[in-house]
């Protein structure tokens, strides 16, 4: 067709793609950070299992249904179940994985502030599902 | 040619730049560790602002072609197979 312009569609299909690069740039990027786990991070094993988490430190120290961390260090969660799929939530420190059993999936994170949260299960497991609950305990560091 | 690297010294500093700051400020360093809440929670607002700024272009390109292309509007004219008897 004569004196037809479809700049405005190219122009269109660019601003779509650009935008699209820069959202899963930024996702990848914070993903990309998200994961990467300090070295010098201390490593917690938490089992799920029906209705409870229990909590292991590195020095073998055992809790159940609480967990005391110190502000200022970096901590890994080595997460699996013994029954079924839970899922392990700290809502406040923006933690979800899920435990499953016969795999282990890990998360880190570093407590800034003292204070008490709430940990709970995020995938339904079962009859008592809703007070698969615990609590993290965040203290200044005793060192 | 001017405005192009103008373009590109405007996207490298509202995207680039910050991009490489916060990529190496994932340090090793004890006491200076990433806060995944900012992290995520800031990932989270910018999506969010771009849905709805996407959204509200979108939206808005569509409201003013109605307006804008329809029959009574004081500027239309007819396409070639809609005639020439108006």
């Amino acid at each position: 067709m004569s004196g037809h312009s479809n700049w405005p569609e190219w122009i269109y299909v660019g601003v779509v793609i650009a935008l699209m690069v820069w959202v899963g740039a930024e996702a990848w990027e914070a993903e990309r950070l998200v994961e990467h786990v300090p070295a010098d991070a201390k490593i917690i094993k938490v089992t799920g299992q029906q209705w409870f988490w229990t909590f292991e430190h590195e020095d073998g120290t055992k809790e159940i249904g609480e967990l005391h961390v110190e502000t200022g260090k970096a901590y890994k969660f080595e997460i699996e179940s013994k029954d079924v799929n839970h899922s392990f939530n700290i809502h406040d420190y923006v933690i979800l994985m899920d435990a499953i059993p016969g795999r282990v999936n890990t998360v880190w994170f570093a407590p800034t502030d003292v204070g008490e949260h709430d940990i709970q299960c995020r995938e339904y497991c079962g009859l008592i599902h809703y007070n698969m609950r615990g609590t993290l305990y965040v203290e200044e560091p005793s060192s | 040619m001017k405005k192009l690297v103008g373009l590109f010294l405007v996207l490298a500093v509202i995207v680039v730049i910050p991009a490489i700051e916060s990529a190496f400020a994932a340090g090793d360093e004890p006491g200076e560790y990433l806060d995944r809440r900012a992290v995520i929670w800031n990932l989270f607002f910018r999506m969010m602002t771009i849905a709805f700024v996407v959204g509200a272009v979108v939206s808005g390109t569509m409201i003013w072609q109605c307006w804008r292309f329809r029959e009574s509007h004081p500027k239309a004219k007819p396409t070639a197979y809609e005639g020439t008897d108006w």
